[in-house]
């Protein structure tokens, strides 16, 4: 009996799944794994699991949108609606948060939303990779909307957009310590965009798993539980997935209106 | 066709605009008390929508620290005057991350939550 555990545990140490305890490591699916190597002046720029990812997620939308507006009816089937929804959520989303003037920037907030969601539902199929769950992924797309943002600020207002980090009504006294806070506050946003994206997905998938191997561990007699709380559990990180899509989406509209406007 | 009317107890040869009004009137009594056996929304959503919120507010707290510690120690590296600057702006940072996260909770209370926004747009698309 127990020589069968250990073999068990042996085994399980043999496909990289081995945590000690003979369950699976609930880590093991955010390991990076080169397919292609790549070696390009020193850099290690290989292709890897994560980029394939994005590559499907990408390749996805677009054959999506293009498949199901091929037609361009008038009145529209259940694919061209599905198309036609997501463009007028986000086209809504912009022209709430940023105005007209918005609209604009509406190609790449419309892009960044479809590549996020997407990412993030692709994570949810079995076997797959979420490349949202790791940082700086998030950390890198919410770095570009950042520098993006801040040069579209100063160069729509020049100079003047400084003042954006001068509160109004404050004693002349305090306006040095005020607008030193406020800065780090500006500078704070990339960093708490992309945590909130990146926590978000790396929980929800560690939970998943965790719960998986428990489903596994207590067997037919006891499994159940774990199998109905990962059931629910799979609803509610479906919505999340969704949820961090928008929120992320919408952060951005909402920088983009204090660089535009200025409050 | 018939079959179908006789099972859901219509009264046969329902074609007129007049039982068709009583008809939809009897369904949307019975969607009313369907929808008044559910739990309302705010409670099904009230603890998922405020783990989201708590979520956001740790964040902008911690990413106010981080941030200002950071800056705190970049400078200090280039300045040579560890740890002072550091811990100065620890505090700076902590201060900057009240200010997000009362900014952020200013906005929790006047805003929808995302997925109420999101399912009122759709609704309000159809009309």
């Amino acid at each position: 009996m127990i020589g069968a555990a250990y073999a068990a545990e042996e085994a399980g140490h043999g496909d990289g799944h081995g945590g000690g305890t003979g369950l699976p490591d609930p880590m093991h699916q955010f390991e990076i794994k080169r397919l292609i190597n790549l070696d390009v002046f020193g850099f290690d720029a290989s292709f890897t699991n994560s980029g394939l990812f994005m590559v499907i997620a990408a390749a996805l939308i677009t054959l999506f949108t293009l498949f199901a507006m091929r037609k361009g009816a008038l009145v529209p089937g259940r694919l061209q609606s599905v198309a036609e929804i997501s463009y007028e959520f986000v086209a809504n989303m912009v022209r709430d948060n940023v105005g007209t003037a918005g609209m604009k920037y509406f190609p790449f907030i419309f892009t960044l939303f479809m590549f996020v969601l997407a990412l993030n539902m692709l994570g949810m199929v079995p076997y797959s990779f979420t490349v949202t769950s790791h940082i700086i992924v998030t950390f890198a797309l919410a770095a570009f909307i950042f520098i993006g943002v801040t040069i579209i600020g100063f160069w729509k207002h020049g100079i003047g957009f400084l003042k954006f980090f001068v509160p109004s009504g404050v004693p002349f006294v305090m306006l040095p310590l005020l607008v030193v806070i406020e800065v780090i506050s500006y500078l704070t946003r990339p960093v708490s965009l992309s945590v909130r994206l990146f926590a978000n997905m790396m929980a929800g998938h560690t939970m998943l798993k965790v719960f998986g191997s428990f489903v596994v561990a207590l067997g037919l007699l006891g499994g159940w539980a774990a199998l109905a709380f990962m059931v629910a559990f799979t609803g509610l990180e479906l919505l999340v997935a969704f949820l961090q899509a928008y929120v992320f989406a919408i952060l951005t509209c909402i920088y983009l209106n204090d660089a535009l406007h200025m409050h | 066709m018939a079959g179908a009317e006789n099972q859901s107890g219509r009264p046969k040869g329902g074609r007129g605009t007049e039982t068709i009004r009583q008809r939809l009137d009897a369904l949307e009594g019975k969607l009313a008390t369907a929808h008044g056996r559910r739990p309302p929304p705010e409670e099904r959503e009230g603890r998922g929508k405020a783990m989201g919120q708590a979520l956001r507010l740790a964040t902008e707290m911690v990413a106010g620290v981080a941030v200002g510690g950071f800056i705190g120690w970049a400078l200090d590296r280039l300045f040579g005057t560890a740890p002072f600057l550091m811990v100065a702006f620890l505090f700076l940072g902590g201060a900057a991350g009240i200010m997000n996260v009362v900014r952020t909770a200013k906005a929790m209370q006047g805003e929808p939550m995302p997925g109420q926004h999101l399912r009122n747009a759709t609704d309000d698309d159809e009309d």
